[in-house]
């Protein structure tokens, strides 16, 4: 498991104060859609997803992303204990909604291109390395109570 | 398969990089050896003391091969062959490893680009670079 340095922790939450979750949620869902299009096979209830700017301006893609977003940021304050945050949801993802775990890696990585996007030079590798250790800990938390 | 739309995309970002291979392929590479460290091991002379003059040679020879396989979209296999080779032979890095280097350039391309990285164009761009991926580690076996 993650073992998030003094730097790491600093990373995260630094860039994380900046982040407006409004925007940045639906973005990183809306790119996950279209960069990797058989992800969209978990919202056939989202309606037009068409084509890319469907997608990116579907209202439903931009609300859930909203949600994933804001329970990232919730783990952000608890990135010790990535896998008690994460326990409830990491169910409800393996008995519900049935999703193959290898898409919370591939989400992970989108929303790491966004932070780039939005932060530019000051997405440093370093930052990126605490960023990347960040979403792989959630990746992780979420796929360990699958059975 | 490419659409025209895709090889657009491809192109356009390329017409931003050009000129600056050197550049963009060093901090490819830092960004893989920091954000993972296991590929320093196909890099040893590279990765041991970071000399960013070596970064520079070598993020130029890379990124160059990238042009290469931009120019030569519609075929990759044979434009890459050579280097499909020397990856089949000499190489030998995992093809688990192609999907970090990936995620690097993604990082690279949106950093420097920011708003001007459209979502057609990662999409765009993360297709040709698995395709690249795929065609270099294709004679391993």
């Amino acid at each position: 498991m993650s073992n998030f340095t003094a730097e790491d922790k600093a990373a995260i939450t630094g860039l994380w104060a900046k982040v407006n979750v409004e925007d940045a949620g639906g973005e990183t869902l809306g790119r996950l859609l279209v960069v990797y299009p058989w992800t969209q096979r978990f919202f056939d209830s989202f309606g037009s997803l068409s084509s890319p700017s469907a997608i990116m301006g579907n209202p439903k893609v931009k609300a859930h992303g909203v949600k994933v977003l804001t329970s990232l940021g919730e783990a952000i304050k608890n990135l010790d204990d990535l896998k008690g945050t994460f326990g409830q949801l990491s169910e409800l993802h393996c008995d519900k909604l049935h999703v193959d775990p290898e898409n919370f890696r591939l989400l992970g990585n989108v929303l790491v291109t966004v932070l780039a996007v939005l932060h530019g030079k000051e997405f440093t590798p370093e930052v990126q390395a605490s960023w990347q250790k960040m979403v792989a800990g959630v990746a992780s938390a979420l796929g360990s109570r699958y059975h | 398969m490419l659409s025209a739309q895709e090889r657009a995309q491809i192109a356009q970002v390329w017409d931003l990089i050009a000129g600056h291979e050197a550049q963009f392929g060093a901090e490819l590479l830092l960004r893989l050896f920091t954000v993972y460290p296991s590929t320093k091991g196909y890099f040893p002379h590279l990765s041991a003391c970071q000399d960013a003059a070596q970064l520079l040679s070598h993020g130029q020879r890379m990124l160059a091969a990238v042009g290469a396989a931009v120019q030569h979209m519609d075929n990759l296999r044979a434009a890459l062959s050579p280097l499909a080779d020397l990856h089949a032979l000499v190489l030998r890095v995992d093809p688990a490893n192609f999907p970090l280097l990936i995620q690097c350039f993604q990082v690279v391309l949106a950093s420097h680009l920011q708003d001007e990285y459209t979502v057609e164009m990662q999409a765009a761009w993360d297709k040709f670079l698995t395709g690249v991926a795929v065609v270099l580690t294709e004679k391993y076996r």
